[in-house]
């Protein structure tokens, strides 16, 4: 299969101590859990979305990711600077401040083929309780699978490479 | 004077109907080209591919944004459009 032109490698940073990636490397899931470490931290969420071998009964042997990757990853760093926005309570504080809850998050999604059981996404959120961080790694992830402009492509045991297809996560 | 002209970014289902990850479509010299238009022109361009019903479930992108408002947009020439089939990351 061809590797479409746009779907380069991309990272962007909102500013905000959030990083989008988009990546044809293997997904490093300490080395991403430890880039959202910091002393104020009591709590570190992280979701690995892996490449699942059945799909309705039928044997998947890997899945192609395709991107449009300069507008992609501008979407995922919009979704982490809303998600350090959404999340600005904490049952902790005795002041009435709205400050983020998030300290740092970040999300990294593969490019190309990813093989049955390696990780595809992998989203990590720091914040000073346990509560914020499971709450914006759940956004982060549904807006990603919702928004970005990333596509994926199933591949079938037995069926010809032509005859794969690409999915959809909101339609039928 | 040089002729005018669209870049139209193909991407998953509409690449593999097309067969092409872009294409240039040339602007009529006369004003622009309504973005309302272009799925007729793509669709013709690309007959019995399955293109039609790709682009009647797909959005627009202009300059890497997405178009919200489809009837708003007028292609005047330069731009980078793309056909954002229904997204499947994660």
């Amino acid at each position: 299969m061809s590797t479409h032109a746009a779907s380069t490698e991309a990272s962007w940073e909102t500013g905000d101590n959030g990083v989008a990636v988009l990546t044809h490397d293997r997904l490093d899931v300490q080395a991403i859990a430890a880039s959202v470490a910091d002393d104020t931290a009591g709590a570190t969420a992280v979701f690995i979305g892996t490449t699942r071998n059945s799909f309705r009964g039928k044997a998947v042997t890997r899945l192609d990711y395709q991107a449009y990757s300069s507008l992609a990853v501008k979407t995922m760093a919009n979704i982490l600077r809303d998600a350090c926005n959404k999340f600005t309570r904490s049952d902790h504080r005795t002041d009435k401040q709205q400050v983020s809850a998030v300290i740092k998050c970040t999300v990294h999604h593969r490019l190309g083929t990813v093989r049955v059981g390696e990780p595809s996404i992998v989203i990590a959120v720091s914040s000073p309780h346990r509560k914020e961080s499971f709450l914006a790694c759940e956004y982060i992830l549904e807006e990603v699978k919702a928004r970005a402009q990333i596509w994926k492509r199933e591949f079938y045991e037995g069926e010809k490479e032509e005859d794969a297809e690409w999915k959809s996560n909101n339609g039928p | 004077m040089s002729t005018r002209e669209i870049t139209v970014l193909y991407f998953a289902a509409a690449a593999t109907a097309t067969r092409l990850d872009y294409e240039r479509i040339p602007i009529p010299a006369d004003g622009g080209l309504p973005l309302s238009s272009l799925s007729q022109i793509l669709a013709s361009r690309h007959p019995n591919k399955g293109l039609d019903q790709i682009l009647a479930t797909s959005q627009w992108s202009v300059n890497e944004e997405m178009v919200d408002d489809v009837s708003t947009v007028v292609l005047k020439g330069g731009e980078e459009v793309a056909v954002i089939c229904p997204v499947s990351g994660g």
